[in-house]
């Protein structure tokens, strides 16, 4: 009798932990590397289209050709400008790196100068093109850069997610934190609130479409909206290409001078 | 005379275009055909007396076609100054042929080569209109040349090897020109008409430019062999007086060869950029006192060089630039010192999504303390509509920038791109 009671005991303890185990959830940090590392394909590209809200809703448009390719520790990226007209040619160019703290290089065109001008990674602070996205928020952070804590899981928009806040190591960054909702099935963020230095709410970035192309997510329409400027910025993609063998020699001067034929 | 350029101009772009086609591809795609450009007005009036020194009204109008394997461009300007319409002025006609390798552009064209921000060091192969000073847009400041530029694709990096067999020279201000530069002889001379290089092969400059853009640096080495876009004063006759000195001097401008190598540097360095450019240019000819050069002037090289840095913080670009200009083997009866520094500061901040633009540019002369300070305004609320004010204000009453002290205005006026 006595070891019947002992054998439910161990059973019923095995069962407790096996399901402990099939609930543990990941850390923040096994999360956002996870976001980080999910597969986005060797290279993309597509059509952006970009639209400007000013805190009165009046809108301004600018559509953007870009072609992104990821080449062993490089990941490359080529905007340029269809319209409007006072900007088309324009073109942004970064490389960004996977080794921690190397700065991105960026380049931009000016038709007007009719050169090729590196700029400072610095700016990734600056706002893009005038959008509420800064060259920061385009990129991908890498996950090292912040400490990161899953705070509660939640579900939003239909789909169960993770809610993970992430605090910069570095004291200077623009945002004092950022609270991301990340998709369980997905492993895309759907989400992601940023506070200013003061720790006050800046802006909330809320994915309205994702799709699978060629098996990959594709964050199909995002939009930012800044609280605190009450302007707002969508972007989305059409006519998106994924793994097309986009050769490295397109990241080039000569690109951004002349545009991809 | 003016007329025949005019229709050899029109004649080049029918040519170019003919030959675009004739080489585009088969089934390659024709629809590429572009016409953009702008509309713009300005009005300008001075500080001291609110006179008009400035009413210009501007088409810029470009077209390019695209084929596969070719490309025509071409971008004709009208002027219309102070109310009278200047002859179409052709910027740019060009033909480009392209591979995956190597590009090949003839016709007239803008080479723009250099890190520096508004310094021309190795900046050597588009000449400049400086007949309003260094006031208009860069774009405008430039001048093309007429020749074949052809540039071979690596990896990373380009080689560009230019052929000008056309001089075309800087313009200066006329004479009588507001923006006329005080001139350095001890008496005013008596100008001749200019004399320029034959219109022939052997009258032919070449450059090449080696080019490297890449991880954390970009970098070029240049050279050049070329004829000098601005003209030296040869004395052509002088008159000295026992006693008095220089009583009477004729001189005639005169375009002369040099030669050039220099390297230009940009760099990311933490937060900032750093750059830098250099250029040593031989058998340039320095202006001497009449009496002492009999020709007037001296053969003499010189290192021209710039170093700076781009920073960004807080939405606010700033660049400065030190620039020194060195003449070796100097002798003290030159007209200018042996050494000539300047720098330039650069400052710009958008606001409202990129819908107001605040920015200025400034050339600081650093050894007779004076400067040209550009702020600008630009409002861009409406897409491809802009409405700026600025304004040019020379400091000090001496330099390159403080002769013009008595200049000092304000513009405003509007631009629609299409």
């Amino acid at each position: 009798m006595k070891h019947r009671r002992l054998g439910v005991l161990v059973w019923v303890l095995t069962i407790a932990l096996m399901e402990g185990i099939a609930n543990a959830e990941p850390s923040g940090r096994e999360i956002m590397q996870a976001v980080y590392d999910r597969p986005q394909g060797n290279d993309m590209s597509g059509t952006l289209t970009m639209t400007l809200f000013d805190s009165n809703g009046k809108e301004r448009v600018r559509v953007i050709k870009q072609w992104i390719g990821r080449y062993g520790r490089v990941d490359k990226k080529l905007m340029i400008f269809q319209s409007p007209a006072d900007v088309r040619g324009t073109s942004f160019m970064n490389w960004s790196y996977k080794e921690e703290g190397k700065e991105d290089d960026q380049w931009i065109y000016l038709p007007a100068l009719k050169r090729v001008k590196r700029i400072s990674a610095e700016g990734k602070g600056d706002y893009f093109m005038g959008s509420d996205f800064t060259y920061d928020d385009l990129g991908d952070r890498h996950p090292s850069e912040d400490n990161h804590t899953l705070v509660r899981t939640e579900r939003i928009n239909g789909e169960e997610c993770w809610v993970v806040e992430s605090i910069p190591k570095d004291p200077r960054y623009m945002y004092s934190r950022t609270v991301t909702w990340v998709s369980k099935e997905k492993r895309v963020g759907v989400k992601r609130d940023f506070f200013d230095r003061r720790g006050t709410h800046l802006k909330t970035l809320n994915v309205r479409s994702v799709e699978k192309i060629e098996d990959i997510w594709v964050l199909m329409e995002v939009e930012m909206h800044n609280v605190q400027k009450k302007t707002s910025t969508r972007m989305s993609f059409q006519n998106v290409s994924i793994n097309r063998g986009l050769p490295e020699s397109i990241f080039s001067e000569r690109t951004m001078v002349r545009g991809v034929e | 005379m003016r007329e025949h350029l005019y229709r050899s101009f029109l004649v080049s772009l029918f040519i170019l275009l003919g030959l675009t086609l004739l080489v585009a591809e088969e089934g390659s795609d024709r629809e590429g055909a572009i016409v953009n450009g702008y509309g713009r007005t300005k009005v300008g009036v001075f500080l001291k007396n609110g006179d008009y020194f400035l009413s210009e009204n501007t088409l810029d109008l470009r077209f390019r076609y695209n084929t596969r394997g070719a490309a025509f461009y071409s971008n004709v300007v009208l002027y219309e100054r102070t109310g009278e319409l200047e002859t179409p002025h052709l910027r740019e006609l060009y033909m480009d042929l392209k591979d995956d390798s190597m590009d090949l552009r003839i016709g007239k064209q803008q080479v723009i080569w250099g890190k520096g921000e508004g310094v021309f060091i190795t900046d050597i192969v588009s000449p400049k209109d400086l007949t309003q000073f260094l006031l208009p847009d860069f774009e405008e400041i430039r001048r093309s040349i007429v020749g074949v530029r052809g540039a071979l694709y690596g990896e990373s990096s380009t080689l560009e090897l230019v052929w000008v067999p056309w001089f075309t020279g800087t313009l200066l201000p006329r004479k009588d020109s507001l923006w006329a530069p005080r001139q350095p002889f001890p008496v005013v001379p008596t100008i001749l008409t200019e004399e320029l290089p034959q219109f022939s092969l052997d009258s032919s400059s070449f450059y090449a430019r080696y080019s490297y853009l890449g991880e954390s640096v970009d970098m070029s080495l240049i050279g050049g062999w070329y004829w000098n876009d601005t003209p030296a004063y040869t004395v052509m006759s002088k008159t000295i007086s026992p006693g008095v000195g220089l009583m009477d001097l004729t001189i005639q401008p005169e375009y002369y060869r040099v030669y050039s190598i220099g390297f230009a540097f940009a760099g990311t360095f933490g937060p900032a950029i750093a750059k830098a450019e250099g250029a040593y240019v031989g058998d340039k000819r320095y202006q001497g006192n009449p009496i002492v050069y009999p020709r007037g002037y001296a053969e003499k090289n010189g290192i021209h060089y710039m170093i700076g840095a781009d920073y960004s913080f807080k939405g606010v670009t700033m660049g400065v630039q030190y620039i020194q200009e060195i003449i070796l083997d100097y002798e003290k009866d030159l007209l200018s010192d042996r050494l000539k520094n300047m720098m330039t500061v650069a400052l710009s901040r958008t606001f409202f999504q990129d819908k107001l633009k605040v920015e200025l540019f400034s050339y600081i002369g650093l050894d007779n303390k004076d400067a040209l300070v550009k702020p600008k305004l630009t409002w861009n609320g409406i897409d491809s509509v802009e409405l700026f004010v600025g304004a040019y204000l020379f400091i000090n009453n001496t330099g390159d920038f403080g002769q013009y002290h008595d200049r000092n205005g304000v513009y405003t006026g509007g631009k629609m791109s299409f």
